[in-house]
């Protein structure tokens, strides 16, 4: 009884592992595609309408994804506490947070943390360049994002579950 | 007789705005000049008049009409090189606080050469400019700061309103003759907000004040809204330039007065004309310090020639800023008591 009940257990942790793996691989290409956008619309609020930088996040953070929004109300709202931080330190801040929560790898981060260095100090002109340079760089990304994600989803999905029967056998 | 409860208070609320004006300049620079600021007794920050940023070289304090430098261990020093200089990493920083990190929102405010910060304060900035066709498109690698801070004197005008007020309680076309730095911005405004809020005292009711304020030194509008007390009856036009402001205004607010800053093109005396002509009364000023000075300025003499002026103020400094030296009426030329 002892046996089969960790047999269960140990079934249902790898499966999960897998599982979690495997969602990570799915979910990296949407969030990049959602952050492409999101930085379009930035890019507009920017371009078009010279919209404040704290206002332009906040109004991009409300309209995006909520999967990604947090990356620009955190530093919207960095910036609006008004203790003498810059553009650059605020999206700093908002992205190690949203770090833990997203399913980005770090060279994903490398391309924002860029765009956010060069964020607010530059004429308008300037800006657009950036935040294309970034959207550019994230769709190479997205693509290959997609590319594995063809590749290891269903992998991992049967891999946790398949390593976990293993496990067993091997132990029983 | 409502408007002037209003008034009154409408004055014991604003001080919380007046009580520390530095705070909001403390908050545009960066922590490494700020932790030094701090340090500062009342008695120097409250006569602050200026801050000035310049990389590689020395921060500089003004006030009471003298420099002081930063020293690095604490308080102020005349010694050069005791000096805290500000560093590429203050002025760079300096420039995204200044600018809310949009700087790309800016352009017109660097065009003109400076911005205004939420509070009415004003910062000049210099550094690399991009010119277009000899017009001045933007400023790169900014390199220096001017913080002027906007204090707003309350009553600064008590001695003088008397005599911008006829007997039918009608207001007189005033002209404050000023060199810079005497306080005629100062003055207007409180001007501008006694005839607004009305003055109980001479039994003068509240007109309607509309002003344009090209430079935002009168209002001090921080996205539109004025951040100084310029009355209850008081619409601003903020960073419009002043002739045609003041053509817009005379259409759409009908103003009883019309105030504006620092004339002297042949464009905006053109507009005097009109507002003259309509029946409004007028508070401008001018810099000068003398009424045979500006009438040396063509734009100016062919105004002065139109005799329309009934009250024109002199300042000067010679008791600190704000001092009054003359008050001339306009038909005489005789003074009326200096104040």
């Amino acid at each position: 009884m002892l046996k089969l009940i960790g047999a269960a257990l140990i079934l249902c942790a790898c499966a999960c592992t897998g599982f979690s793996v495997a969602r990570d691989y799915r979910r990296r290409p949407v969030e990049l595609r959602l952050l492409q956008s999101a930085l379009q619309m930035l890019e507009t609020e920017i371009s078009y309408g010279a919209t404040p930088l704290p206002d332009a996040l906040e109004q991009v953070g409300k309209r995006c994804e909520s999967t990604v929004s947090s990356l620009f109300m955190i530093t919207s709202q960095n910036l609006l506490k008004g203790e003498g931080i810059t553009a650059g330190e605020a999206w700093e801040e908002a992205l190690k947070k949203f770090h833990r929560k997203s399913s980005l790898k770090t060279s994903d981060l490398e391309v924002l943390r860029v765009l956010g260095s060069s964020l607010g100090i530059s004429d308008r002109e300037d800006q657009v360049k950036h935040l294309r340079l970034a959207r550019e760089q994230l769709k190479i990304e997205a693509a290959k994002a997609e590319e594995e994600a063809a590749k290891n989803v269903k992998l991992y999905n049967y891999l946790g579950f398949l390593g976990g029967l293993t496990i067993i056998l091997i132990f029983i | 007789m409502n408007a002037v409860n209003l008034a009154s208070k409408k004055k014991k609320a604003e001080p919380a705005n007046t009580k520390n004006p530095t705070a909001a300049i403390f908050n545009m620079v960066p922590s490494s000049i700020r932790q030094y600021l701090r340090q500062l007794g009342p008695e120097i920050l409250g006569g602050l008049e200026e801050l000035r940023l310049r990389q590689d070289r020395p921060v500089i304090l003004s006030f009471n009409n003298r420099d002081f430098f930063i020293n690095k261990n604490g308080g102020l020093t005349e010694n050069p090189e005791q000096a805290y200089c500000a560093g590429e990493e203050d002025i760079q920083r300096t420039v995204q606080l200044v600018s809310g990190s949009s700087l790309y929102a800016l352009e017109e405010e660097l065009r003109n050469g400076y911005i205004t910060l939420p509070g009415g304060h004003r910062v000049g900035i210099t550094g690399k400019v991009l010119a277009e066709q000899g017009q001045v498109r933007s400023i790169k690698y900014i390199s220096g700061f001017n913080f002027r801070v906007c204090r707003q004197v309350l009553g600064a005008a008590d001695k003088l309103i008397k005599h911008l007020i006829s007997f039918q309680r009608e207001v007189h076309h005033t002209m404050i003759i000023s060199p810079p730095r005497c306080g005629k911005t100062t003055l207007l405004r409180d001007i501008v907000r006694q005839l607004s809020n009305g003055i109980p005292h001479l039994n003068f009711p509240g007109v309607t004040v509309a002003v344009v304020d090209e430079r935002s030194e009168i209002a001090g509008c921080y996205r539109g809204v004025p951040q100084q007390d310029v009355g209850v009856r008081t619409d601003v036009l903020d960073s419009c330039p002043k002739a045609a402001g003041m053509i817009m205004l005379l259409r759409s607010m009908s103003p009883q007065v019309i105030a504006t800053d620092e004339i002297g093109r042949l464009e905006d005396v053109n507009a005097l004309e009109e507002v003259f002509n309509a029946g409004v009364k007028v508070l401008t000023t001018v810099h000068g310090a003398s009424l045979e000075e500006i009438s040396r300025r063509p734009a100016l003499r062919e105004l002065l020639q139109l005799k329309v002026i009934e009250r024109f103020v002199i300042l000067d400094r010679s008791k600190g800023p704000g001092t009054i030296k003359h008050i001339l009426d306009g038909k005489t030329c005789r003074s009326l008591g200096v104040v």
